[in-house]
């Protein structure tokens, strides 16, 4: 449904020339709900906003549901209002001098003589039944709450039935609260309209639970794709364990090297552990082990020393409610564990703290 | 130097500045071609509106021949100069214009600044008229307000004169430099105050309890912390009124040409109408480019003093209510002083009007006089068909004018402010220029550039037309400026929401801008109509007869041929007429904030 190859993106700014986004590649099938996740100036926005023509690339092409809307070596650029899209912007963008009805009608008023009064008022009213606006049609919109902006947004967004939708951080401005019901209202509207979707966040947990498919993206480049799971489980550098979920890294040595399953043994300073190891490591590359906090239990010392375990100390203990964080001071490095609320831990403690070897990864360092 | 608002230019200038050096975003319009090619027509009738008047000012200030028309290369040569700066006239218009301007300054400044500071700081009575009634005196036409204080205070006719000659006593004569100032000045306090009370309004009053914690009392506070924290507002307030006195042709012309007192706006208006000599253009091109040095080196002062403002910190921009200051019994002499200035600038200028328009002839007040009392002049002035043409030719000013400034204003401002086009810059520059050009040295510009034009072939010099078009170029500054700010509080989102919903840019326009825009509309529309109907420079310079008189140059011309009774009828149903719009653009709501200063 959408294609973008080699996009790059550069502009000139105060410090001279930018490269905001530097040969991104993606390909999105048709229904999928595909985001755009990294920190400020990674490039996503940019990379959305070259997607419905709001911005020029420099180069690259994009294509949506076949057709090149912008293609830096035949000099096409469709421009935003030919393009098949739907789009929320993140401060919603609500036309204040239209009230609600007006707002989501807007779309379709400029498909200028494709729908008569009724067809038209029953499109609008479709649209808002879905956010579940259909009561405030008559409202100025300026007197809409944040999450009714939003949701109006989302309506007016979907009116034309676009292919595509890009939803640019639609939840970065309602509270805590209205976000988490939010993101599994957009995601089930979208599926059930079958939209191809483009979101844009720099929240790991919008994109790890609405999405079908996630590119990490960082300074311009996209640096890991995968589903949900791939890049929460399966991160392939310490940028992406880095910026989802919370990850320790305990730095090590390769020292022998994989069996079957990918798995060796790499050598730390706090001991020789085994776990699976990058693609191509040969013995003695240096490497970065990647744990997560949840991943890790503790073993009282005085067990014997068998799995995979290393030695520590634990230096603080804080009670979370639904979890214990726990500090646990090895030779070169403190390790953070998250572990069960009933672990009774002090500071002080000497553990044995194991590592499930099928969920201890290694990346080349 | 129309008399836009400085502090307002200033302040969209350097929003401008911060706003739109490099936006990160590209704009799509970058590519298609059309986009360039509006831009690039854009540009060139700006340069074609703007430059090419300006250029024949300059050039003209070197022509040695009488006439525009008869401008050739062989004719060119510094004599003009040569002879301004060596007529002792010259010395004298410095003396005249410096006296006149700074001391309607001063004199305007104090009121202005003593009345924002009663209203916002004491318990002085009857507030909401004040408020109310200061900005309504800015409806009242500055050519006027002159001629009314000639009726009263004329040496021969003036009222007032007349009652103190009664009781011995010397008459005051108008038609001097203090009677300038006196009006000049009383004309200058609306828009001073209506600058200076939100600077009062956004000082901290904390910073003047300190003071009082500190032991000092209501006068030491005053003088110690508000005077000196006020300073810097004050100088800018100071220096854009200095304009608007340098500028001005109305007062001068009707206050001091007949007593031969001269000022750079009067003396390069009468080089051009001598009739004594074949009038010789170059001079007062010449003339006038020292005019403008002087203009434009005020417009630069203002815009630095202005800069440094806003890095003062005593604008918190909180809401504070500062405590106000007990006058105690000294409420009433207060009262009193703001009475007193609202009579002077409004009351009895329109009383006088009243009462001339309602006799044949002019008298003292008595009661045979009000016996006499008649809607005569008022009936002679309905049937004058000189009147009828006038006021039809006004109204298609008003509208032309109004419309085209509403309308250029815009189309630059989206360049200025939304594209990326190269020539952005100078777009904005250009459209700023015609704010430091007097009004009457315009008129100059626009008389060469429409010979010149004639001598192409486009004859459009005698027609109203003419002055449409110089009215138009010369309000594009204040234009552009409120339009930028305007468009500049439209969040982009706005317009990208409208494209990415399927509507081209020229529906875009139609759809999202227009409607956001038009209370910025009407606002520059209104500002537009009432400086078309008071100013009467440029008419008078561009003027050629019956097919481009306005209202204001048929005023200006029954007063010379001293007609008072019909220019008084004229006169108050003008300033009637100018009062309600005034209302209306207040009520707009450009009566509040710093778009408030624009109506002036």
């Amino acid at each position: 449904m959408i294609k973008i190859e080699n996009l790059t993106v550069s502009y000139r700014g105060a410090q001279g020339e930018v490269q905001a986004v530097r040969g991104v590649d993606i390909a999105i099938a048709e229904g999928q709900f595909y985001t755009l996740l990294g920190p400020s100036g990674c490039g996503k926005t940019t990379t959305l906003r070259c997607l419905a023509g709001l911005e020029q690339p420099s180069g690259g092409t994009i294509s949506i549901a076949g057709q090149v809307v912008f293609s830096a070596s035949q000099g096409v650029m469709v421009p935003p209002h030919k393009r098949d899209i739907g789009m929320v912007f993140q401060s919603y963008a609500i036309w204040p001098h239209l009230d609600v009805f007006e707002n989501v009608a807007f779309p379709l008023r400029e498909m200028r003589g494709k729908f008569n009064r009724k067809e038209l008022r029953e499109k609008v009213m479709t649209a808002l039944t879905l956010v579940q606006l259909e009561q405030y049609a008559d409202r100025p919109a300026p007197f809409l709450s944040g999450g009714q902006q939003q949701r109006l947004a989302l309506a007016r967004a979907i009116v034309r039935e676009p292919k595509v939708l890009l939803l640019d951080e639609p939840l970065s401005n309602l509270d805590a609260k209205l976000r988490e019901e939010t993101r599994a209202e957009i995601r089930d509207l979208v599926k059930r309209l079958n939209i191809t979707t483009v979101y844009v966040t720099h929240d790991q947990l919008e994109a790890l639970t609405m999405s079908d498919t996630i590119a990490v993206m960082q300074q311009g480049k996209i640096v890991q794709e995968g589903s949900p799971s791939d890049i929460y489980g399966r991160p392939s550098e310490r940028f992406v364990a880095d910026f989802i979920g919370s990850s320790n890294f305990v730095e090590g040595r390769v020292t022998a090297l994989a069996n079957g399953g990918g798995v060796g043994t790499v050598e730390t300073a706090s001991g020789t552990v085994r776990c699976i190891l990058p693609e191509g490591a040969a013995a003695n590359d240096k490497v970065i082990l990647v744990l997560r906090p949840e991943d890790m239990q503790v073993l009282a010392a005085d067990q014997s020393e068998v799995g995979n375990v290393v030695k520590g100390q634990v230096i603080s203990t804080q009670f979370m409610g639904d979890a214990t964080e726990c500090q646990v001071a090895l030779k070169d490095t403190v390790l953070k564990l998250k572990l069960h609320p009933t672990t009774k831990l002090v500071r002080g403690d000497n553990v044995l703290v194991g590592l499930p070897v099928e969920r201890c990864r290694a990346l080349m360092a | 130097m129309t008399t836009s608002n400085g502090a307002d230019v200033a302040q969209a200038a350097s929003a401008l500045s911060a706003a739109a050096p490099e936006q990160p975003r590209g704009s799509w319009l970058r590519l298609p071609t059309l986009a360039t090619a509006w831009h690039l027509a854009l540009l060139a009738l700006v340069v074609l509106l703007v430059g090419l008047p300006l250029t024949f000012l300059v050039v003209g200030s070197f022509s040695t021949s009488h006439l525009p028309t008869d401008i050739s290369l062989s004719n060119l040569g510094f004599s003009n100069y040569a002879e301004v700066w060596s007529d002792r006239e010259t010395w004298k218009l410095f003396y005249n214009t410096s006296i006149y301007a700074f001391g309607a300054t001063a004199f305007g400044l104090t009121i202005a600044a003593s009345l924002a500071w009663l209203v916002e700081r004491s318990n002085i009575p009857g507030k909401v008229w004040i408020y109310a009634g200061v900005p309504m005196t800015l409806a009242m036409p500055g050519m006027l307000q002159a001629m009314a204080y000639v009726l009263l205070l004329s040496p021969r006719i003036g009222l007032i004169n007349r009652g103190l000659r009664l009781v011995d006593i010397d008459p005051i004569n108008i038609y001097s430099l203090g009677g300038m100032m006196f009006v000049e000045g009383l004309r200058l306090v609306p828009t001073a105050f209506l600058m200076l009370v939100p600077l009062l309004r956004s000082m901290d009053p904390a910073l003047e309890e300190a003071a009082a914690m500190s032991g000092a009392n209501y006068q030491s506070t005053l003088r110690k912390v508000t005077l000196r924290l006020m300073l810097p507002g004050l100088l800018a307030v100071g220096i854009y009124q200095l304009m608007s006195a340098l500028e001005v042709f109305e007062v001068p012309g009707i206050l001091g040409m007949p007593a031969d007192i001269f000022v750079f706006s009067t003396k390069i208006y009468a080089i051009g109408h001598t009739v004594s000599e074949t009038p010789t253009y170059g001079k007062a091109n010449a003339l006038a480019m020292i005019y403008v040095a002087f203009a434009v080196l005020t417009t630069v002062a203002y815009a630095k003093v202005i800069a440094r403002q806003e890095r003062y910190t005593i604008v918190t921009g909180k809401g504070y209510r500062p405590r106000l200051i007990d006058l105690g019994w000294w409420r009433w002499p207060a009262f009193a002083l703001v009475f007193l200035f609202l009579l002077f600038s409004i009351i009895l200028p329109f009383l006088v009007f009243l009462y001339v328009s309602l006799l044949t002839f002019i008298q003292i007040p008595s009661l045979a006089t009000l016996q006499k009392v008649t809607l005569a002049n008022y009936w002679k002035a309905a049937q004058d068909p000189y009147l009828a043409t006038a006021l039809w030719n006004t109204l298609f000013l008003i509208v032309v004018t109004a419309t085209s400034t509403v309308l250029l204003s815009f189309f630059i401002s989206m360049v200025i402010v939304r594209s990326k086009f190269w020539g952005r810059w100078i777009l904005d520059q250009l459209a700023f220029m015609p704010h430091a050009i007097p009004g009457i040295v315009f008129g100059l510009a626009f008389l060469w550039f429409f010979l010149a034009m004639g001598g192409v072939g486009i004859d459009i010099f005698g027609s109203l037309w003419s002055i449409a078009i110089a009215f138009t170029v010369s309000y594009i500054a204040y234009g552009t400026r409120a339009m930028n700010s305007a468009i500049l509080q439209i969040h982009k989102d706005l317009e990208q929401a409208a494209y990415v919903s399927g509507a081209p840019p020229w529906r875009t326009m139609w759809r999202i801008f227009f409607p956001l825009l038009k209370p910025t509309f009407v606002g520059v529309w209104i500002w537009a109509m009432l400086h078309v109907v008071r100013s009467a420079a440029i008419p008078l310079i561009l003027y050629e007869g019956e097919d481009n008189q306005v209202l204001s140059v048929l005023i200006w011309n029954m007063w010379d041929q001293g007609e008072m009774q019909e220019v008084g009828a004229i006169g108050v149903v003008m300033i009637l007429t100018l009062m309600a719009a005034t209302l209306v653009f207040r009520v707009a709501g450009f009566g509040s904030g710093k778009n408030i200063q624009a109506a002036n």
